[in-house]
């Protein structure tokens, strides 16, 4: 579904990214991990396709990212990147709506793209607030709308920034929940994520960076080793299993090290 | 997150509902422009002096009235709509077409025109609309070549390019203002305050080839300008070419507002208020928010200007003072209400 | 902020111009068996030189509307008031169903001519010179368009006859140079302008025998303390409303500049009603003559009113 070769990604002089290999198959979800500044987010965003590429080729559906129109793009992936504060106040069902947008190319808009909007709202439990202005929603309310928006571009890849941040634990685990669910479902799911424990558990390969360049890149077991988890983020971890046999990882102060 | 009220509008029936009214009050509107003036008319009388085709009324109706009614309307809805554009363009809800320089840039190129071109006075009437519109449009270019980056055009540099350049204009303008002669300075502050009097039919038909291209450009825009209320990048997220948008939204205001200005000199406040009124009233959503707003406009611009040549006939006011006269308290009061409504202080 | 003040003070006078307007009422207008042209039944004057001028023919009970500067004779301004008359609207002035506009041939907006033609209006428009002989070219004009020949060459007789006598009582009254007369506009302290060649009231100081001490401007520009000092005037004349609006003798000479000139030293000011000094029509001459006395024949501060 995607593929990265050599990608790199350089500014003035100076490479933010450079030599990374990837691949995202459908249905798998794919975590991406790293300290501040490692390149997380300037990875996503070569993924979605907003900067060009420096170095190297992205493939979406095997073709080179670079010939699709950006309504093409947007009918293959969907991006959720850290949320804005809008420019106008917006209903919830008029930005989930938004999502439909790259499918109208064209056309006037149909009953049947209301449905569809209604529908996802559903299932996202975000029907009640459709008539809600979007800067009165809290933040997890705000996030379930967006996941409407999400849904509603029926896409084949979704690129996540960091979709946990502000959340609490229950719309955290809801989010990675429904985003699973849409794995099976066929999709590739591609999320910048900074809890480890909940990568561990959500993704099916993780890719820790550092620096712009790949630390390592496996299955959750193979990459949250202390020993590489301590070179990307220069702090000592421990690790554990769970009753249930799920790996648990801890950073180790300063101090207590 | 405290307790948020739980309140439901039926948006999209307010949208129509607003529109309908709207499409209703422009032909009454045009019509009681047409109907009331300085020159008194019974308004039964109409059609008779029409069929009639000759006399004094006959061509106050068709050579004064007529034009200037439609002139308004015209300039009321290119205006606002440009001024929707904008606002949702740079997704501030207090921008105004003056702001990217658009408008300064054509008062530049009229003035340049008085000042520098000697004995233009029997030119005037059909120059200067040039003059202004190649200024508007000069301005624009500059500021787009000013405000592009590697990483395409950000609404930031284009923000403070527009500043940057609003004042270099006005530098300019008070540079070519002084060094010009006390009948020069006459036709410049004629023309900067603006008013409708001067529109004739040839002025009209001149803009209007300007004035539907401008409007077949901004039009379209509303779809990806509701995107882009999410952030840039959201809208790219969404498929949505942001540089083509901006392009497309700065050429099309860029014109609208240069034949607006080119046709009535500087007519204030009804980019900025209608806009907002439409906004108040129905919604945000842009698919009713452009053709709204150029109603609105137009209405808003009509009913200025019949006020404007009626309430001190036989003199007239400058129109600008009215809009914003007008304009202006009831727009306060507007946003009060709405204050009251949503956040409940 | 040029802009600014410019604006503010268009809209100041035209406002102005509104205060003055009266309400129009058909009662007002009798003029029956006059002589005179057919188109000259109802007359629009857009300047006020034109009105000056109409009223001395004799067709005053003709004007059905003036325009703002339209401040003379009085009776004047029991006229409605179309407006300043560099912002007109043709509407506004069929209104008052003319048959003979006259004014000056810079009018704005320049449409409003076409417009009234278009209606059948006939335009009598005239240069805005500021000579003797523009005026008498200006009276046999408008005289020419009432039918009122006759009456306009007894108008100009009457201002050659009252040029002579300036011309007499200047030769009688031989200063021994020509002193230096500087024009100050003013409406308020911010707004002061100094004028020269072109400028009304700098013709009329010539035509009294004043050099005009503004060498090199053309009509009026922003007034500054080292161009007031380095024209070096004897006498400074102003508009009285202009001087009234620096707030009397005083205020004028607190301006910068003006206490370090010779006429600021010996406070030789001369205050001319406004219409009398900006006017060059049938009272051009007598205007000259009261302004040569003032700057010549009397010491310090003189105010000079309209006769």
């Amino acid at each position: 579904m995607l593929e990265a070769h050599n990608l790199g990604y350089r500014v003035g002089g100076r490479w933010l990214l450079k030599g990374l290999h990837l691949s995202i198959a459908p249905g798998e979800v794919l975590g991406i991990l790293g300290p501040n500044g490692s390149g997380k987010t300037t990875l996503l965003r070569l993924l979605a396709g907003e900067i060009p590429l420096s170095e190297g080729e992205i493939l979406l559906e095997g073709r080179p990212l670079a010939v699709y129109r950006p309504s093409a793009l947007a009918r293959t992936r969907a991006v959720l990147s850290q949320l804005q504060e809008m420019g106008f106040p917006f209903t919830a069902y008029e930005v989930a709506f938004l999502g439909r947008l790259p499918h109208l190319e064209g056309r006037r808009e149909k009953t049947e793209d209301h449905a569809k909007t209604l529908r996802y709202l559903e299932r996202v439990q975000a029907l009640p607030l459709k008539e809600r202005l979007l800067p009165t929603l809290s933040g997890g309310e705000r996030m379930r709308v967006e996941m409407a928006r999400l849904l509603n571009q029926e896409a084949k890849l979704y690129l996540l920034d960091e979709p946990t941040n502000h959340l609490d634990p229950r719309y955290a685990m809801d989010l990675l929940q429904l985003f699973r669910s849409l794995a099976q479902e066929g999709a590739g799911v591609v999320a910048v994520l900074h809890d480890l424990n909940l990568a561990c558990r959500f993704a099916d390969r993780l890719l820790l960076l550092k620096g712009g360049r790949m630390v390592a890149q496996g299955r959750p077991e193979e990459v949250l080793q202390p020993n590489l988890l301590q070179e990307a983020y220069e702090v000592a971890f421990q690790a554990w299993e769970d009753p249930s046999g799920t790996r648990v990882i801890l950073p180790l102060t300063a101090t207590r090290g | 997150m405290v307790n948020q009220p739980q309140f439901s509008f039926p948006w999209t029936r307010r949208y129509r509902l607003a529109l309908l009214v709207l499409a209703i009050l422009l032909p009454t509107t045009l019509l009681l422009g047409a109907g009331i003036g300085a020159y008194k008319i019974a308004p039964l009388e109409i059609p008779a002096i029409l069929l009639k085709g000759e006399g004094v009324e006959y061509q106050v109706l068709t050579a004064l009235r007529f034009p200037r009614v439609l002139g308004a309307a015209l300039v009321g809805a290119l205006l606002a709509m440009a001024g929707a554009v904008l606002q949702g363009l740079f997704r501030n809800p207090l921008v105004d077409p003056g702001l990217i320089g658009v408008s300064s840039g054509a008062a530049l190129g009229a003035a340049l025109f008085i000042v520098l071109v000697p004995g233009s006075a029997s030119l005037e009437a059909y120059a200067l609309p040039v003059w202004a519109f190649l200024g508007g449009l000069l301005a624009t270019q500059a500021l787009w070549w000013i405000a592009r980056t590697p990483f395409g055009t950000q609404v930031a540099i284009l923000l403070l390019a527009g500043i940057a350049l609003n004042s270099l204009v006005g530098a300019a303008i008070g540079l070519l203002i002084s060094a010009s002669t006390d009948q020069q300075l006459r036709s410049l502050t004629f023309w900067t305050l603006g008013g409708f009097s001067g529109v004739t039919w040839r002025l009209l038909l001149a803009g209007l080839p300007f004035a539907l291209l401008a409007l077949c450009l901004l039009l379209p825009l509303a779809r990806g300008l509701n995107a882009l209320t999410l952030g840039e990048r959201e809208a790219f997220h969404l498929g949505v070419d942001a540089n083509a948008l901006k392009r497309q939204a700065v050429l099309g205001s860029a014109l609208g507002v240069g034949t607006a200005v080119a046709m009535a000199g500087g007519v204030g406040f009804i980019g900025l208020v209608a806009p907002h009124l439409f906004r108040l009233v129905a919604g945000p959503d842009h698919r009713y928010l452009l053709p709204g707003s150029a109603l609105l406009g137009s209405v808003l611009a009509v009913l200025a200007d019949l006020l404007a040549r009626t309430l001190v006939a036989p003199a007239e006011l400058p129109v600008g003072i009215l809009t914003a006269l007008l304009g202006g308290p009831f727009f306060l009061y507007l946003v009060m209400r709405f204050k009251k409504e949503v956040y409940r202080a | 902020m040029r802009t600014a003040i410019t604006l503010f003070c268009t809209g100041a006078l035209t406002l102005a111009g509104l205060a003055w307007a009266q309400p129009f009422r058909a009662g007002d207008t009798p003029a029956k068996g006059r002589q005179g042209t057919a188109s000259a039944e109802r007359i629009v004057s857009l300047d006020g030189i034109s009105t000056e001028i109409l009223f001395a023919l004799g067709m005053g009970d003709r004007l059905v509307g003036r325009d703002d500067s339209s401040l003379y004779p009085p009776q004047a301004l029991r006229l409605p008031s179309v407006g300043y008359q560099f912002r007109l609207s043709a509407e506004g002035i069929l209104s008052l169903r003319p048959t003979l506009v006259v004014g000056r041939d810079d009018v704005r907006p320049p449409q409003v001519l076409e417009q009234l033609k278009a209606a059948g209006v006939k335009v009598i428009l005239y240069q805005n010179e500021p000579t003797a002989e523009g005026a008498k070219r200006k009276i046999r004009l408008i005289a020419q368009a009432v039918g009122r020949t006759q009456e306009g060459e007894f108008l100009v007789r009457a201002l050659e006859r009252d040029l002579l006598a300036l011309k007499a009582f200047k030769a009688q009254n031989a200063p021994k140079g020509k002193l230096r007369g500087l024009f100050i506009y003013a409406r308020g302290t911010q707004t002061t302008f100094v004028c020269g060649e072109g400028a009304t009231p700098v013709g009329m100081m010539e035509l009294a025998g004043l050099e005009n001490a503004a060498q090199g401007i053309q009509e009026c520009k922003p007034m500054t303390a080292e161009s007031v000092v380095a024209a070096r005037p004897d006498v400074i004349v102003v508009f009285k409303r202009g001087l009234d609006s620096l707030g009397g003798l005083e205020g004028l000479l607190r301006l910068p500049g003006v206490a370090q000139t010779p006429a600021g030293q010996r406070r030789k000011v001369v205050a001319m009603d406004d219409n009398y000094l900006g006017s060059f029509g049938p009272r051009a001459g007598r205007a000259a003559l009261d302004l040569f006395r003032a700057a010549y024949l009397q010491e310090g501060f003189v105010e000079v009113a309209p006769r």
